[in-house]
């Protein structure tokens, strides 16, 4: 015969964290590509990531096809795994303008650096 | 100060013989219950109420820490402290209370005493995700930061090869 006690001690566990309400400063450094970018989408910095005050930069490689869309994209270098993903969704919604019938298609492959960074809040 | 509430299950097995399944103290049951309803109101009510039925330390001790946590959440901090010192006081191994009473410091606005049961806490529970949700609210207290990120689209290798004087 088993006898089961159940207590329940609360744990207070803190709110998500300010980030979401925090000012996003997102900047582009260059486009230097042979495509023009339409829609540049900046990824979201994770929670974990800013809640335990890590910076990192993420390299992301792929391929922009003839309509502008982004294919094969894959992460050539990174300094922290928990920015990987969030790269790639960006890059993946990202978009430039597509190449009209009569143009050439000469490069397909671009990469972006996106460099993850946290800046003291002045008074 | 928004509060999220989470439940830690204890279950203990002996045999003995009889069946007896289920909490022995409904009252504490039904508070911790109410409490991660976010009804602090009834859940410190009922907790109150168990309370004075506890038995056994490890009841007491539930009481006292889901009191911290309702207190809190009712915006009383100064109670909420009594109720997590009660349970750090007798058991000073408990870093869930660490967790609790560091987020009381917060709300009191004293800092160096979170900071320093927040290490406690990690100390007794080194990976907690719990510790470091608290810990981002304590430096984001006191070290607040702005996120930004850069979107670099230079070539980090020209696509042409240089061409040298010498060649």
């Amino acid at each position: 015969m088993s006898r089961i006690w159940v207590v329940l001690p609360l744990l207070i566990v803190a709110p998500a964290l300010a980030a979401d309400d925090a000012p996003l400063v997102a900047r582009v450094v260059d486009a230097y590509t042979d495509r023009i970018p339409v829609q540049t989408v900046v990824p979201i910095y994770p929670r974990k990531a800013r809640r335990d005050r890590v910076e990192g930069e993420v390299h992301v490689c792929f391929h922009i096809n003839r309509k502008g869309r982004t294919r094969r994209v894959g992460v050539r270098t990174s300094t922290n795994r928990a920015f990987e993903r969030p790269s790639i969704k960006a890059v993946s919604a990202s978009t430039f303008r597509p190449l009209a019938e009569d143009e050439p298609l000469r490069e397909i492959k671009s990469c972006r650096t996106f460099i993850f960074s946290l800046e003291p809040v002045l008074d | 100060m928004l509060i999220f509430v989470a439940v830690q299950v204890y279950a203990d097995e002996e045999r003995d013989s009889r069946t007896i399944m289920g909490p022995s103290n409904i009252d504490l049951f039904d508070g911790a219950h109410a409490l991660l309803a976010r009804d602090a109101e009834k859940g410190v009510q009922l907790t109150l109420r168990g309370l004075k039925f506890a038995q056994g330390h490890r009841e007491e001790k539930a009481g006292h820490a889901n009191l911290c946590a309702g207190f809190l959440m009712l915006g009383q901090a100064e109670t909420a402290l009594l109720h997590c010192d009660w349970v750090i006081e007798r058991d000073p191994n408990y870093w869930r209370t660490y967790n609790n009473r560091a987020l009381v410091y917060l709300h009191l606005q004293r800092f160096d005493e979170s900071d320093a049961d927040i290490k406690k806490g990690q100390a007794l529970k080194p990976r907690s995700e719990k510790l470091k949700d608290v810990k981002g609210l304590y430096l984001d207290a006191v070290d607040p930061v702005t996120e930004n990120i850069t979107i670099d689209d230079r070539r980090k290798v020209p696509q042409t090869p240089v061409e040298r004087p010498d060649q």
